[in-house]
C-alpha cells in the first residue's frame, strides 16, 4: 500500500493502463508537456512519449472526435475535456454519435474509449467551472457513467474503465484532488457497476458519490456521537450500471434513504434511485425518501454563497435527524 | 348481518361452499352450524356468528367465491333487512368498498381500525403498515416514539416481541354491523406479502420476448407453500450413500412377472417408503409437526409422495396408514395415486393429513436435491439417481472393489424439531434396512 494524493491516482491509473496495452493513448488540452492544469497527469509524457501522450488544440469537439475515430480503429483513448462543463459543446459527438454507435452499427463497431473530466464545485470557479453534470451523462443511454470518491478507487475505476469495450464518462472531482488514501500497491482494477458500503449502521441509508461520500462520512460520525443514530454509508461509484442490488438490501434493512447529490436538486441522480427504492421496497420503508442536494441554481462565485448552496456535512446530519426523529 | 366467506389460512383467496344447514327462513342460533366450507386446503364448518333468521343465502352449494364475498344473511330478532343494502344484491359476489350504500351496512372486511376516518387518522410508514397486517397488531395501541408520537418500525418490532402489551386486532372488531370470521384480514398489504410471490406487476412492465406466463392455482399454490416453508422451517440437509444391491437382486427377480401382472414397473421407490415407514417407527419424532412450542407426534405414518404433473406442476398425494403397507402395497399405492394425480382425479383428501414426505428426482440422473419441507411436516426425502458405481467392499478376506446400484438420500429436516444427531441416526436406519433387509420377504 502506497499513499497517494487522488490526482496521482490519476496518473497512475493511465500509467498501469499504458503500461499494459500499447493501444491505450492519452489527449487533451495541456495534458501532455504542462501534465494537466489540475496536474493529475504529471509524468505521462516523459514515460509514454509524445506518440501516446498529446497535447491537442483548445477544441474540445476535437478531442472527443479524434478519440471516437482512434477508437473506431483500434485504439482505446483517454480523452481529458479539462472541466465537465464544456461537455456541453461536446455533447453532439458523445450523445449522438458515441452513445448510439454500437447499436447503430449492429455491435459490429464498438467504442472503447474514456472520457475524463475534472467535475464539481468548491473550488471557487464559478457557475461556468463548478458544475456537477454526472447527472447529464446518465441520461444518455449507451454511456457508463462512473465517479470515485477515493484515490484507489480512481485509480481502480479507471483501469476497468480502459479495459470496458464501451463508451465511459469518468467524472473526476476536482475539490477531491488533493485528498490521500491508501492505494495497493501493483495491477489494481476495480468491477464497474459495484456499490461500496463505506460503514454499516441500523438506523438510515445515506447513498452518495464522489465529494458527497466524505460529507456522509463525516455526518455519519456526527450522527453517532452526538444524536445516537447508526447509519449506513454507500459510495455509488458508478451510476451506471447502477448497483441497485446493494442499494434496496441496505435501505431494505435500515427502512430509510437519503440521498446526498451535488448535482442540481431537478432530475439529479438520487432522484432515479428514490424512484427504485419506492417502486421495490415500497414495503420496507419507515419514512419519507429524502434527498439532499444543490439546489436548481447555477452555483454562486461569491466563497460564502458556494457554500451555502453545496451540500454540507451539518446539511445532511440534520435532513437525517428530521427523519429519524 | 351478511355472512362473510371466511378467510381460512394465509394463502387462501377463494373458498367453495360444501354444504348449507340451514335453509331461508331457518331460524338459526348463535354458534349454531351453519354451512361448510373447503378450500384447496382444508374444509371447515361454519357456525352462525348470531342468532336469527336466515333471510337470504346467495352462493348455494358447490359455488367458489372470493374470501370475504357474502355468502348469506341472517337477520337478528326485529331487525328486517333494506332492500338495496349489498347482502341483498342477488348478484354480488363481491365486496364494492367504493359503492354508495349505506356505510353502516358494508362489511367490515378490510379492518375494524379505521384508518381512513379524520378524527383518528394514524400516520403509519409502509413497513409499519405491512408489519401491523402481517401480524394482525392494532395500531391504536401501539405507543409511538417518533416525531408527534408517529409509530416506527423498531416499536411495532418491540410491540411484536412483547405481546403483552397489545391487544390483538380481533379483539376489536365485533361491534361492527357485520362480523368476518377470524384470522381477520389485514390492512394493507395482503396478510402473507412477505412470503408471497408478487404476482401484481406493474401494468406497464416491459414483457420479455419469451413472454409471461401467468401462474395457474397450483403454481401460485405451490410458490406460496415453498415461500412459506422455507420462511417457517430451520432447513437443514443430511445426505446418506446407499448400497442397493439387496434391493436390486429382488427387484430384477421379480420385474418381469410384476410387469406382466400389474402392468407397471416395479421401481426402487417403494422399498425406500417401506424402509422409511419402518425407520420411523424407530425414530417417531420425524413424523411430527411443529405445533407452537411443541411438537406434535403422530402415531400414524400417512406418507405423502410428491408426483409431477408433465414437468408443469406438483402435487404430493397421501397413502394413509402407509406404516402398515408392505412394498407391494405401498408401490400399488403409489402407482395409484400418480396415476390419478395426472388425471386429475384427486379429492381433497387424498391431499391433505401427511406427517412425511418422499420426492423421488431420480428419473433425471439427479445426484442430490436438497428438498423443501412440507408443511407443516419437519421432514422430507429426496430419492436421486441410483447409478452402477465402484464400491470398496470390505469382506472377511480383505477390502474389494465391486460394482454396485448407489444413490443418495437426502433429507431437510426442521432444526426446530429435531437435531442433526436424531436426523442422520434416522438416515443410517434407513440405509441400513435398504442395505441388509430379506426384501424377498416383502413382494
Amino acid at each position: 500500500m502506497a499513499e497517494l494524493t487522488y490526482r496521482e491516482a490519476v496518473s497512475a491509473g493511465i500509467a498501469q493502463e499504458m503500461r499494459r496495452d500499447d493501444t491505450v493513448v492519452f489527449l487533451g488540452e495541456d495534458v501532455a508537456a504542462a501534465g494537466g492544469v489540475f496536474k493529475a497527469t504529471v509524468g505521462l509524457l516523459e514515460e509514454f512519449g509524445p506518440e501516446r501522450v498529446r497535447d491537442t488544440p483548445i477544441s474540445e469537439q476535437a478531442i472527443v472526435g479524434a478519440a471516437m475515430g482512434a477508437a473506431m480503429t483500434g485504439l482505446r483513448p483517454i480523452a481529458e475535456i479539462m472541466f465537465s462543463d464544456f461537455f456541453a459543446v461536446c455533447w453532439d459527438l458523445v450523445a449522438n454519435q458515441i452513445a448510439k454507435t454500437r447499436y447503430m452499427t449492429d455491435g459490429q463497431c464498438s467504442l472503447p474509449l474514456v472520457i475524463r473530466s475534472a467535475n464539481g464545485g468548491g473550488s471557487r470557479f464559478g457557475a461556468q467551472h463548478s458544475q456537477s453534470v454526472e447527472n447529464w451523462a446518465m441520461a444518455i443511454p449507451g454511456l457508463k457513467v462512473v465517479a470515485p470518491s477515493t484515490p484507489a478507487d480512481v485509480k481502480g475505476l479507471l483501469a476497468a474503465a480502459v479495459r470496458d469495450p464501451d463508451p465511459v464518462m469518468f467524472f473526476e472531482q476536482k475539490s477531491l484532488y488533493a485528498t490521500k488514501g491508501e492505494v495497493p500497491d501493483g495491477e489494481h482494477v476495480e468491477e464497474l457497476g459495484k456499490a461500496r458500503i463505506v460503514r454499516s449502521g441500523d438506523d438510515v441509508t445515506i447513498v452518495a458519490l464522489a465529494a458527497m461520500v466524505p460529507k456522509a462520512v463525516q455526518a455519519a460520525a456526527t450522527l453517532e456521537a452526538e444524536h445516537g443514530i447508526s447509519a449506513t454509508v454507500i459510495d455509488v461509484r458508478s451510476l451506471v450500471p447502477l448497483d441497485t442490488l446493494t442499494i434496496l438490501e441496505a435501505v431494505g434493512r435500515t427502512g430509510r434513504l437519503v440521498t446526498v447529490e451535488e448535482n442540481p436538486r431537478l432530475c439529479g441522480w438520487g432522484a432515479e434511485i428514490a424512484s427504485i427504492v419506492a417502486e421495490e421496497i415500497f414495503w420496507d420503508l419507515d419514512g419519507p425518501i429524502v434527498r439532499v442536494t444543490t439546489p436548481h441554481i447555477p452555483l454562486p462565485s461569491a466563497d460564502a454563497l458556494e457554500d451555502a448552496v453545496l451540500p454540507s456535512a451539518a446539511r445532511i446530519v440534520e435532513a437525517v435527524r428530521r427523519l429519524v426523529d | 348481518m351478511n355472512i362473510l366467506m371466511p378467510q381460512l389460512g394465509e394463502t387462501v383467496a377463494e373458498g367453495t361452499v360444501a354444504a348449507w344447514h340451514k335453509r331461508v327462513g331457518d331460524t338459526v342460533e348463535k354458534n349454531e352450524l351453519l354451512l361448510d366450507v373447503e378450500t384447496d386446503k382444508a374444509a371447515t364448518e361454519v357456525p352462525a356468528p348470531i342468532s336469527g333468521v336466515l333471510e337470504k343465502v346467495l352462493v348455494e352449494a358447490g359455488q367458489t367465491v372470493e374470501v370475504g364475498a357474502v355468502l348469506a344473511v341472517i337477520s337478528a330478532p326485529g331487525e328486517r333487512p333494506e332492500a338495496g343494502s349489498p347482502g341483498f344484491d342477488p348478484g354480488a359476489e363481491h365486496i364494492e368498498l367504493t359503492g354508495e350504500s349505506d356505510a353502516a351496512d358494508e362489511p367490515t372486511l378490510i379492518t375494524p381500525i379505521n384508518l381512513s376516518s379524520s378524527q383518528d387518522r394514524l400516520r403509519l410508514s409502509p413497513v409499519v403498515r405491512r408489519l401491523i397486517a402481517e401480524h394482525q397488531l392494532d395500531p391504536h395501541t401501539i405507543e409511538g416514539s417518533g416525531r408527534d408520537g408517529r409509530i416506527t418500525r423498531e416499536d411495532v418490532l418491540a410491540a411484536i416481541e412483547h405481546p403483552s402489551s397489545v391487544a390483538p386486532a380481533e379483539k376489536l372488531a365485533d361491534s361492527d354491523g357485520d362480523t368476518v370470521l377470524e384470522p381477520r384480514p389485514p390492512l394493507a398489504p395482503e396478510p402473507s406479502a412477505a412470503f408471497a410471490v408478487r404476482s401484481e406487476q406493474p401494468a406497464d412492465r416491459v414483457e420479455p420476448e419469451g413472454g409471461r406466463i401467468a401462474f395457474d392455482r397450483i403454481r401460485r399454490v405451490t410458490a406460496e407453500h415453498m415461500v412459506r416453508s422455507k420462511a417457517t422451517s430451520a432447513h437443514v440437509l443430511q445426505a446418506v450413500e446407499v448400497d442397493f444391491a439387496k434391493v436390486e437382486q429382488v427387484r430384477l427377480a421379480a420385474r418381469e412377472r410384476w410387469r406382466r401382472e400389474r402392468g407397471y414397473s416395479l421401481t426402487y421407490l417403494p422399498f425406500i417408503a417401506r424402509a422409511a415407514c419402518l425407520a420411523i417407527k424407530e425414530f417417531p419424532r420425524i413424523n411430527a409437526s411443529v405445533d407452537g412450542d411443541g411438537l406434535l407426534v403422530h402415531s400414524g405414518i400417512h406418507l405423502s409422495v410428491a408426483v409431477a404433473l408433465d414437468l408443469e406442476g406438483l402435487v404430493a398425494p397421501v397413502i394413509r396408514n402407509a406404516g402398515d403397507l408392505t412394498v407391494s402395497g405401498l408401490a400399488q399405492q403409489i402407482h395409484e395415486l400418480g396415476r390419478r394425480a395426472r388425471e386429475g382425479k384427486l379429492a381433497a383428501d387424498d391431499l391433505s393429513g401427511g406427517t412425511y414426505t418422499l420426492t423421488n428426482n431420480g428419473s433425471y440422473g439427479t445426484l442430490l436435491t436438497a428438498p423443501i419441507i412440507n408443511q407443516p411436516q419437519v421432514a422430507i426425502l429426496s430419492v436421486d439417481a441410483i447409478r452402477k458405481q465402484p464400491v470398496v467392499i470390505e469382506g472377511p478376506g480383505g477390502d474389494a472393489i465391486g460394482i454396485r446400484p448407489v444413490g443418495i438420500l437426502a433429507q431437510s429436516f426442521d432444526h426446530r424439531a429435531i437435531d442433526g444427531a436424531y436426523s442422520g441416526a434416522f438416515l443410517a436406519r434407513v440405509r441400513s434396512l435398504l442395505e441388509t433387509k430379506d426384501w424377498a420377504a416383502e413382494l
